[in-house]
């Protein structure tokens, strides 16, 4: 098997990983596919020592990461400014679990799959200083301080702004249960 | 609702959430692009991406660069200096011909203007002072010491 070859199986092993990355990150398909294949051109770089890494993984996601917010990193005054101007947004919502609980029927794995489907399209049109600390937070396991450090906000900032992605997730889905 | 419930309940769906599949065009449009990465010649992709023999000879070109210069730097200083030493001295000669040459050329103008026309009058001036001299003298000899000097 030729490396290049190799390289194809490599690709074909770990694209959904970082597209999925790049994807939750950016919340644009179009922008996640140009960042994975610009992580997979490094990859190929690397090749020689990937190949037989079993870090691989975990660097394919460190560089994903890394290069979805270098990508965004003109936006960060962006969404410092949009952040200040976001208003309280509080008002009065029915529980997300008190919704799951109330709907309890036998057709509730359609609707879940529908409410997976309705909560990633939320995430993807959340704003992009929500979006993106709360992507390292839930699923790229980072902490407040390693977010604030990388998006080099306050942690306050982080907390708020998470909290407030949180909300609209709910709402999301609150709406779309009923 | 509580913000560790929320925090909890949406870390609970977010990681439900099944991880988008890539889409078809990628996996093509990643191997184009190293097809044609591939394609490239050597010398135009990174250093490290260079073949070894290529590697090591381009740094030990550099090394060479590097001890080359270290070695002529001092003798190239040195003959800075004295090629700026010579250019000194070209520039002071030639700001002295320069001198002499307007010195001459006032000179040649003086003579020619002043000097020249006058110099024919002076020289027969001169002429007959000096045979009035000689004939003063031999009057003299003859009246005076004519007979002192027989």
């Amino acid at each position: 098997m030729t490396d290049v070859e190799q390289f194809e199986a490599f690709v074909r092993a770990h694209q959904d990983m970082v597209f999925a990355t790049a994807v939750r990150l950016l919340g644009n398909p179009a922008e996640a596919e140009d960042v994975a294949q610009t992580v997979f051109l490094k990859a190929f770089e690397q090749f020689d020592t990937l190949r037989s890494s079993p870090a691989a993984a975990g660097w394919l996601r460190t560089v994903s990461r890394n290069t979805c917010l270098n990508h965004l990193s003109r936006y960060r005054s962006r969404w410092r400014l949009f952040s200040e101007l976001g208003g309280a947004d509080s008002e009065a919502e029915p529980s997300y679990e008190s919704s799951l609980r109330a709907a309890d029927s036998p057709g509730r794995d359609l609707e879940r799959a529908d409410d997976r489907e309705r909560l990633e399209q939320a995430l993807r049109h959340l704003p992009a200083h929500q979006r993106v600390p709360l992507v390292l937070f839930h699923f790229e396991e980072a902490s407040y301080e390693e977010i604030a450090r990388a998006l080099r906000i306050s942690l306050a900032k982080v907390k708020t702004d998470i909290h407030r992605g949180r909300e609209a997730l709910r709402k999301a889905l609150v709406h779309g249960s009923r | 609702m509580d913000p560790a419930d929320l925090e909890r309940v949406i870390d609970r769906e977010l990681r439900a959430l099944p991880p988008p599949h890539a889409p078809r065009a990628l996996l093509p449009r990643v191997m184009a692009a190293v097809e044609e990465r591939v394609q490239r010649p050597w010398y135009t992709r990174a250093w490290l991406q260079w073949p070894v023999g290529w590697q090591f000879a381009s740094a030990l070109a550099l090394l060479s660069v590097v001890a080359a210069g270290s070695v002529l730097l001092p003798q190239l200083r040195d003959a800075i200096m004295a090629l700026t030493f010579v250019a000194n001295v070209r520039g002071d000669v030639a700001e002295s011909a320069r001198e002499v040459e307007v010195a001459t050329t006032a000179v040649r103008v003086v003579w020619r203007t002043l000097l020249a026309p006058v110099v024919p009058w002076a020289f027969g001036l001169i002429t007959l002072m000096c045979a009035a001299c000689a004939v003063f003298g031999t009057a003299l000899n003859h009246l005076v010491f004519g007979r002192a000097f027989r």
